[in-house]
């Protein structure tokens, strides 16, 4: 079974975020590849990416030609993907350990972040929508 | 470069969407599956993946020890993920083009979803795949 692993955060947590120090930063950024290199080790990584800052962001709807109209303001609440992890594994709670791993990346000052990670099973195909 | 095109709905939003007959939802992903082959042929597509229905849908922490702790109450407006496009296209107008296409995919009865796709471009640090 295929999962989602995602994790959010709102325009304001990104400016926080741009201000760690490189101490914090360094360390949480080796913390995620010593995660993703056990993933891979277990067998059980597909993909990660991470996203750019959500500054450049654009909704994007067609007008009456089918001309893309882009619209780049959003809520303050508005929450972006800032990145993802794409694992494969048998239980949805093999799932749930791996993204409370990723939640305790360390933050500033060495503590774990305790980010939320929201877990969604990825379709192998569309059927498995059930529609 | 490398864009990720986001369709998100809410809970609600989902709940219509398996209201479709079945006709709709063949209309629908008709248009799709082709966009996908023209945007293979053209060099553009790197992947695309459906996710499951949000009901399912976890938040996950870990408590000290590394214990997952999971919750599935969310916000009835929180958006949720039903889909993504991973493109690589010369410009970023090239990405609200092909978004611009997946917005006026047929809805119920063959009028535009008009969905909004969130365009985003990736991190030029963080990608990394097998």
């Amino acid at each position: 079974m295929k999962y989602i692993l995602m994790m959010h955060g709102k325009k304001a947590d990104w400016d926080e975020y741009t201000r760690w120090s490189k101490e914090d930063l360094q360390r949480n950024v080796d913390y995620m590849r010593s995660f993703s290199k056990e993933l891979n080790d277990s067998g059980v990584f597909v993909d990660t990416k991470g996203l750019a800052l959500p500054h450049e962001a654009k909704n994007v709807r067609a007008g009456q030609n089918g001309e893309p109209i882009t619209d780049g303001v959003f809520p303050e609440s508005k929450e972006f993907l800032a990145g993802y992890w794409v694992i494969d594994v048998e239980t949805p709670e093999q799932a749930y350990k791996i993204a409370a791993r990723a939640s305790a990346a360390p933050g500033p000052g060495g503590k774990p972040a305790n980010m939320p990670i929201e877990v969604r099973q990825v379709l192998g195909s569309h059927s498995d929508l059930g529609v | 470069m490398k864009y990720i095109l986001l369709m998100s709905g809410t809970k609600a939003g989902v709940d219509t969407y398996r209201a479709w007959s079945k006709k709709d939802i063949d209309g629908h992903m008709a248009v799709l599956t082709s966009l996908n082959r023209e945007l293979t042929e053209s060099g553009e597509f790197v992947a695309t993946q459906g996710l499951a229905a949000p009901h399912e849908a976890k938040l996950v922490r870990g408590l000290m020890g590394g214990m997952p702790v999971t919750d599935g109450i969310f916000p009835e407006s929180k958006e949720f993920l039903l889909g993504f496009w991973i493109l690589d296209v010369a410009t970023p107008e090239r990405a609200y083009e092909i978004a611009a296409r997946i917005s006026t995919a047929p809805g119920p009865g063959g009028v535009p979803t008009n969905m909004p796709i969130e365009v985003r471009q990736f991190a030029s640090h963080g990608s990394q795949s097998s």
